[in-house]
């Protein structure tokens, strides 16, 4: 019980009340410690969280290899990339310096030489330094295998996007329809294709979609016939008058409404959001603090 | 009418895989056939062009490639632009990543601007190693780095991305912490980021500070903006485009933005087609 | 073009179109470009994390140069000085690493306590000052100075001011809950309601925005990789992996 709860949760609590008290507290010795020594602390442990997860997707893998549960080749698969990556990773260099150009292995360094007939030396890159040299085989794995399978993961989302857009986004309610109007405005306004659409089309659609209004409220067809055929006149008056300029009026510029919805309304619900989620991570983190949140315990 | 209706209404009903496919269409048709459109400045992205030139001429900058390679669409022309700018005004810079992907962004960043030539052949930017920037490189811990930096740089590094002392880098003399930098940009992703060099980077010690950020997170982060917290904002590949054309260096923000559009315009048909369908059906189910 | 950047274009060319091949449906090919992923991904991150963070700064600060521990034979040069606290992260570090045996799993709670602390004690302060703090400052708007147009698409304004005002407060006042939300209280909330669904569009068209242009970068390294530089890798592996799963397809539907 000691070790398994009222130690972890006396760690939060010291650790926890001296980094916000140095905030607070002009004391060098408590100020040092929490800005500079305490942070590298939670740095290296959060570098050995990655062993561990390391460690834990391993031993499921093996587990599912093992016992041939349904998949287990793919198991295998992702077994064989880890160690391989691995490898690469923590027991191959993988860049040798010749001047300025780069090679994997020593070997070709020296292969290189006897080509070129250079009188240069190889001059290995440091360990350490060999995860962050261009040119290096670390890098050759980062750029061609983890970099496009991590960028084509996240694109994938924008096809199953345009689904939804399709097939779930629907305009039920009141609320519903104000969120997908302001999608919409934002989306064609923030391209360059909305500065190409004039402001008059959108005042022509605007009409018509009122004439559905209007029909739907007073369920009279000639109504909303003479509703729209009197507005289209109308813009149609004021267009020939102004000259139909492309980016006037400007409220219906898409560009300009855009821009609009984006620093006011758009900007009142996210500061709200923005406040509510300070004012919560504050109350979230006091609780940690004074041990009233126990669920990094499993609790 | 009736036969319009029910067109809609198997347009509504048919096949995911035919989105998906008309939705690469739409991408990949204008990347094949470049199309030039239009890009117009945002008042956010102009800020941001501003406040860059507002630096004080040879200043030292802070740059933090904060995002990998699944974003990189989107922030890689950003912080190329940004790196660009700065040397044009002559500004040390300092980069810094928070995202272990960064230092191999920062690596094809400095890649790209080393290699960039003019209409003479000449290398446009002729930057040597800590003489005009310094690669200070990946540290994990995200808040934590950033607090270590505004409070001491060299308990957070003590070599330079190639393993080289801080101490032995002259560049690095008068640097103590954040805030002996005159400009502090982030180019984001997510976490760690944005916010979190507004938190413990800008507001903290004051030094000016601005961001690119992925579209997803623009949002979020507009209230900064507003607030001075952040001197303007990139706002994704758009945000981009837009700054391309700000200093005057097309690149592929540019280039991507008639896909972009064309991509746009197809979502909102499947929005109003959905929606058409859905009261389209509603309205029989109501009669029946 | 070297022949790593040929071998590496036609990898990248198979891990992605692999990944796209979900898009027909789960198929063999999206399944070990998913593994892939997760093998290279663990070991990339444990690679650098412990490159760039235990390496230099842990043992570094145990191990340094004529150090007291010296005598092991270990000795890293990262210009550190010798610092005995430094057994602390080391001591809680092992024990995370030994919480992957089943009867030891309880000792990742001290590492895990550790970082629940420095982030609870960071964050506290971080949101409180530039999120509630500078954001209710900044709420405080503009109204009856006169300096400002009524009205103003671009720029500042009373109107937009109010809108501003307005609409910042009835959206917090919709996550007050202590408080039934009916009559005049209920409609102002509901206006908050307006407001946030307007703010939610903008950041559903926003993320649409995100995903199209991650799809736009996709397809500029599958341009790229498909040109007689790469020997038109794109093309090879496409055609690959249509023959393939056709044929699977047409395999199960059998089943």
């Amino acid at each position: 019980m000691l070790l398994k709860r009222y130690i972890p949760i006396g760690i939060v609590a010291f650790f926890g009340a001296l980094t916000l008290s140095a905030w607070f507290i002009d004391n060098e010795t408590i100020e040092t410690f929490a800005n500079d020594d305490a942070t590298q602390f939670f740095d290296i442990i959060a570098a050995f969280a990655v062993f561990l997860g390391a460690l834990n997707l391993l031993k499921l893998q093996f587990i599912k290899v093992l016992k041939q549960q349904s998949g287990w080749q793919y198991s295998a698969v992702a077994i064989a990339s880890f160690f391989f990556a691995f490898i690469i990773g923590f027991f191959i260099r993988g860049a040798y310096f010749v001047g300025e150009e780069v090679y994997f292995s020593q070997g070709a360094a020296e292969e290189a030489i006897l080509a070129l007939g250079s009188s240069q030396q190889i001059v290995p890159v440091d360990w350490g330094a060999h995860v962050q040299t261009d040119g290096s085989l670390f890098q050759w794995m980062f750029k061609y295998i983890f970099s496009p399978l991590s960028a084509t993961m996240f694109a994938l989302l924008a096809f199953f996007v345009a689904s939804a857009s399709f097939r779930a986004f629907r305009a039920r309610n009141l609320e519903a329809s104000l969120l997908l109007v302001a999608g919409i405005i934002i989306m064609l306004g923030r391209v360059p294709v909305g500065s190409l659409i004039s402001s008059w089309v959108i005042m022509y659609i605007i009409a018509f979609s009122v004439g559905f209004g209007v029909n739907a409220y007073t369920r009279n067809r000639n109504m909303a016939l003479g509703w729209v055929l009197g507005s289209f006149g109308l813009i149609t008056g004021l267009g020939f008058t102004m000259g139909w300029p492309v980016d006037q009026p400007a409220i219906f510029y898409l560009p300009a409404l855009q821009e609009w919805i984006y620093l006011v309304p758009n900007l009142a619900g996210s500061r709200a959001i923005l406040i509510g989620i300070g004012l919560g991570i504050v109350a979230t983190s006091l609780r940690y603090i004074f041990g009233l949140e126990k669920s990094y315990l499993g609790e | 009418m009736k036969y319009l209706e029910d067109i809609i209404l198997k347009l509504g009903a048919v096949d995911r895989r035919i989105i998906f496919l008309l939705i690469g269409l739409a991408v990949l048709i204008p990347l094949l056939t470049p199309i030039s459109l239009p890009v117009r400045e945002t008042p956010t992205t102009v800020k941001f062009y501003e406040g860059i030139d507002n630096i004080p001429k040879n200043s030292k900058v802070l740059v933090s490639f904060d995002y990998g390679p699944s974003t990189r669409p989107e922030i890689h022309p950003m912080n190329v632009g940004v790196l660009r700018h700065m040397l044009r005004n002559g500004h040390k810079i300092y980069i810094s990543c928070l995202w272990p992907d960064g230092i191999y962004m920062a690596l094809d960043a400095l890649e790209e601007i080393t290699d960039e030539v003019n209409p003479d052949n000449q290398s446009t930017f002729d930057i040597k190693e800590y003489e005009d920037y310094v690669l200070l490189g990946y540290r994990p811990g995200a808040e934590a780095v950033i607090k270590g930096l505004a409070s001491d740089l060299r308990k957070v590094y003590t070599v330079d991305a190639k393993g080289r002392f801080i101490d032995d880098i002259e560049m690095m003399d008068e640097i103590k912490n954040l805030n002996d930098f005159a400009y502090i940009y982030s180019g984001s992703a997510g976490y760690p980021g944005t916010f979190e060099w507004v938190k413990y980077g800008g507001d903290p010690t004051g030094v000016p500070m601005s961001s690119g950020t992925t579209s997803v997170q623009v949002n979020e982060v507009i209230p900064y903006v507003q607030t001075g917290q952040l001197i303007g904002l990139l706002a994704g590949m758009p945000g981009a485009a837009e700054y391309e054309k700000l200093i005057a260096s097309p690149g592929i923000a540019i280039q991507g933005m008639a896909a972009q559009s064309f991509a746009h315009i197809v979502i909102v048909i499947f929005i109003v087609f959905g929606n058409l369908a859905f009261f389209i059906k509603q309205r029989r189910d109501r009669k029946y | 073009m070297t022949f790593s950047a040929i071998l590496g274009a036609w990898i990248a060319a198979f891990l992605t179109l692999g990944i796209f091949s979900y898009l027909y449906k789960d198929n063999p090919f999206y399944k070990i470009a998913e593994n892939v992923f997760v093998g290279v991904s663990a070991a990339y991150v444990a690679a650098i994390s412990f490159w760039t963070q235990i390496y230099p700064n842990l043992f570094g600060r145990l191990f340094p140069k004529d150090g007291p521990l010296s005598f092991t034979g270990l000795e890293f040069d990262f210009n550190h000085e010798f610092n005995i606290l430094y057994l602390f992260p080391l001591i809680l570090g092992l024990m995370m690493l030994l919480s992957v045996f089943q009867q030891f799993n309880w000792m990742a709670r001290w590492g895990i306590a550790y970082t629940v602390a420095i982030a609870a004690g960071l964050k506290a302060f971080g949101y409180l000052n530039s999120n509630v703090l500078n954001q209710v400052k900044a709420s405080s708007v503009d109204l009856f100075s006169g300096s400002l147009p009524f009205f103003s698409l671009g720029g500042d304004s009373v109107f937009n001011n109010i809108v501003l005002l307005v609409g910042t407060i009835s959206s917090l006042m919709y996550f007050y809950f202590s408080k039934e939300q009916t009559g005049n209280f209920g409609r102002f909330t509901r206006l908050g309601v307006y407001f946030l669904m307007v703010s939610f569009g903008a950041s559903f068209g926003f993320a649409v925005m995100g995903r199209i242009s991650l799809l736009i970068g996709r397809f500029n390294d599958l341009i790229d990789y498909s040109s007689a530089d790469y020997n038109f890798a794109t093309f090879y592996v496409l055609l690959f992996i249509i023959v393939v799963l056709g044929f699977w397809s047409f395999k199960n539907r059998e089943k």
